[in-house]
């Protein structure tokens, strides 16, 4: 291992070297819009980027994840490596400007720190390697998934993953932000949200007392309040979006509500969830209004443990380029490799700001130190170092 | 009605190039240097990208450029210091022949890059393009590389605009060209309306072209640059390739107006010269437009002197510095 700590500064130094070829790869895969559900586009340009760089494999699979696998010098014995990036982002071409600005240490543009500088980066790997002269036993394969985020509930990962044939020795998950994150434990998630449609059951239009949606919702948030959450196993309702009403002085026949359950424990989302159908039923039906619960992500509990090889050369590794580890539970791909029992861990790659605006902003020089974590974890996974024995 | 002759002929699509190791070859083969020129004054939210991408694309990973040459006209942003911290070499368009008088103008700045830039062979591109891609740069040097008789090429694209709102405006852009300069080809030269967009700020061109034309200093080089060659060479010379889109700044109405009255300024100088019309009154230099202000309209001259340098092979400087005997011949 100390061997692959003493490189990490040469490989910083010599991905600076080449930092045109990987800002290149951000913004000419960036600049193509990628909103979930309509990544084609995006998932084409990063397979040209694999393409160009001379990668054996590159394809897409029945989702679209764009997948390359480079292939290991001994990849029959060795099961391979995955290093994934979510290919979607919040944007969709039509209402928001893909055009990037490329400053002396920053790219400003939406969506480069939800997820394109990692789309970007896992481009620019195959080239990154032949520079440094790296080579591994096992296959790499990089996939730029789809359908991640929102309403895509990791659709894309889940048909990679049911649809891969072979063991995976590990993954490495890549996200922009914040460098010195790391996470090797996802919490059981259900995002939903709630719909209240007054004109779906009444004749609001002639009614004396109109029922309004906002208020109707306001009823069911104090009675979601009211559920009693235990302390252990950990578990929170987070009340996070509110949507509703057309004016000031109008009654509103519209609202929304969204949420999200988190725990340690499944089960204990699953029985908070089944509080909240009860809830909505019996809301709805004192006020005879039309409530709709929908569930958009499910996400199941899993972890690796602390002492697990693979956290242990993380933590090793980040500390070696001089940064401070800092882990929390991640909704990312990472929880459908631990629920498949696959080790895997997702990675920050920098810093910025207004990550989830259209002038988002990512930091050019702190990059260099991510994609050398990458580098340097990926080189451990492949000696063996990072194997449960 | 003109024959298409030269449309059909002449004009590609940039996906005909885009082998660039075929291009990498063919210029080994004629050994022949390329220098990419952006001629920039505040463009540093563009720039930084536009080198990134050519120099990561045409120079390391195949090396179809030699060079990127920033001339600079005096930008009070960050453009040239970006621009240097990616690799291009920048030049202050006042540094270079110093001894000259002093012009502003995009045309200053592309006929001094004849005398830093060191290729035989010279792109040009603007360096306001927010969707740029290589394409640009090595779509224009296909057709000087792969057709001996091509010595001149412009670009031309769909042209969305972005406004100030980050949202793209899928149609428009291209006005002058369809309310100006349109119009007046057809009226003098119906054979160069095949050039779809005359006035597109990219083009690329052979060095022994370039050195032997005059350059007016601001707009108005794009109209004269297409018609010396078309006069010195004939229209087979020149090609046009399509770039696809290209997004780029919006321009008001005002500023639009501004560079329609340098291109008819420059047009009718040129005609005049060429012998086609006798102008018999004085042509004046200044564009009248006006505003509205409380209880008037405001009167807003703009001055134009119209300057324009000599074919830079006619300077001694240059001559000296590219080892061109005086008693060379045009």
């Amino acid at each position: 291992m100390d061997d692959i700590l003493k490189k990490l500064p040469f490989f910083v130094d010599q991905v600076q070297a080449i930092k045109e070829t990987v800002i290149s790869n951000i913004v000419l895969i960036g600049q193509v819009p990628g909103p979930t559900f309509d990544e084609d586009a995006r998932a084409d340009i990063f397979l040209e980027r694999l393409a160009c760089a001379a990668v054996d494999e590159c394809g897409k699979d029945q989702l679209k994840n764009a997948i390359g696998i480079i292939k290991g010098k001994d990849g029959k014995n060795h099961d391979p490596i995955f290093l994934t990036a979510h290919l979607d982002t919040i944007y969709s071409g039509e209402d928001v400007e893909h055009n990037y600005i490329v400053r002396k240490n920053a790219i400003t543009g939406p969506g480069i720190l939800d997820n394109t500088v990692s789309i970007g980066i896992l481009a620019s790997l195959p080239l990154i390697f032949r520079h440094l002269e790296i080579s591994f036993a096992s296959d790499i394969v990089l996939a730029g998934v789809t359908q991640s985020i929102g309403r895509g509930n990791l659709r894309g990962i889940r048909h990679l993953l049911n649809t891969w044939s072979r063991p995976i020795r590990s993954a490495i998950i890549m996200e922009g932000q914040v460098l010195g994150h790391f996470n090797y434990y996802s919490e059981g998630i259900i995002r939903g949200e709630i719909s209240c449609d007054i004109l779906a059951t009444r004749h609001f239009f002639t009614e004396k007392f109109k029922p309004n949606a906002i208020l109707v919702l306001n009823e069911l948030i104090n009675e979601l309040l009211g559920i009693n959450l235990p302390q252990r196993p950990r578990c929170r309702i987070i009340i996070g979006k509110i949507t509703g009403g057309h004016k000031h002085g109008e009654i509103p026949v519209q609202a929304r509500l969204g949420f999200e359950i988190q725990s340690d424990s499944d089960e204990m989302v699953k029985q908070v969830y089944e509080k909240i159908e009860d809830l909505v039923e019996g809301v709805g039906h004192e006020h005879s209004v039309a409530l709709k619960l929908e569930t958009i992500t499910v996400q199941n509990a899993a972890a690796l443990k602390y002492g697990h090889p693979l956290v242990k050369y993380t933590v090793a590794i980040m500390k070696s380029l001089g940064l401070k580890p800092v882990s929390e539970s991640s909704e990312s791909e990472l929880s459908v490799f631990l629920s498949r029992n696959i080790p895997a861990v997702t990675l920050g790659i920098t810093t910025g700001k207004n990550a989830h605006l259209a002038n988002a902003t990512m930091r050019i020089n702190p990059m260099f130190v991510g994609i050398a974590q990458i580098i340097g974890l990926l080189l451990a996974i492949d000696k063996g170092l990072c194997d449960d024995k | 009605m003109t024959s298409n002759n030269w449309l059909r002929k002449n004009t590609f699509h940039h996906s005909k190039f885009k082998d660039i190791g075929k291009l990498v070859k063919k210029k080994e083969q004629k050994k022949i240097s390329v220098s990419l020129c952006l001629p920039t004054l505040n463009e540093e939210k563009t720039i930084g990208k536009q080198i990134v991408i050519m120099k990561s694309e045409l120079m390391a990973r195949y090396p179809l450029l030699d060079e990127i040459v920033v001339v600079d006209s005096g930008s009070t942003d960050n453009t040239c210091e970006v621009a240097a911290d990616y690799g291009a070499n920048v030049h202050a368009a006042n540094d270079i022949l110093p001894k000259l008088p002093v012009f502003k103008g995009k045309g200053e700045n592309l006929w001094k890059a004849l005398y830093v830039a060191k290729g035989d062979i010279i792109i040009y591109l603007d360096a306001d393009i927010t969707n740029i891609h290589h394409r640009f740069a090595y779509a224009l040097l296909g057709p000087l590389l792969m057709y001996d008789h091509v010595k001149y090429v412009k670009a031309f694209y769909d042209r969305p605009l972005a406004g100030e709102d980050a949202r793209i405006r899928p149609t428009g852009g291209g006005r002058v060209t369809e309310l100006v300069i349109r119009p007046v080809f057809s009226l003098f030269y119906p054979e160069l309306t095949q050039i779809l967009q005359p006035l597109s700020g990219e083009y690329a061109a052979f060095r022994d072209i370039l050195e032997t034309i005059p350059f007016p200093i601001g707009y108005g080089i794009e109209t004269s640059m297409i018609l010396d060659i078309y006069d010195k060479w004939g229209m087979d010379v020149i090609a046009q390739v399509d770039l696809d889109k290209r997004v780029h700044r919006n321009q008001d109405t005002k500023a639009l107006g501004k560079m329609a009255f340098v291109i008819m300024k420059t047009f009718l100088k040129r005609i005049e010269n060429y012998g086609l019309v006798e102008i018999r009154q004085k042509v004046y230099n200044e564009l009248i437009q006006y505003q509205k202000v409380p209880g008037r309209y405001q009167q807003e001259p703009f001055c134009i002197e119209g300057h324009e340098r000599p074919p830079i092979i006619d300077m001694p400087e240059y001559r000296q510095k590219f080892n061109i005997p005086d008693d060379y011949h045009r």
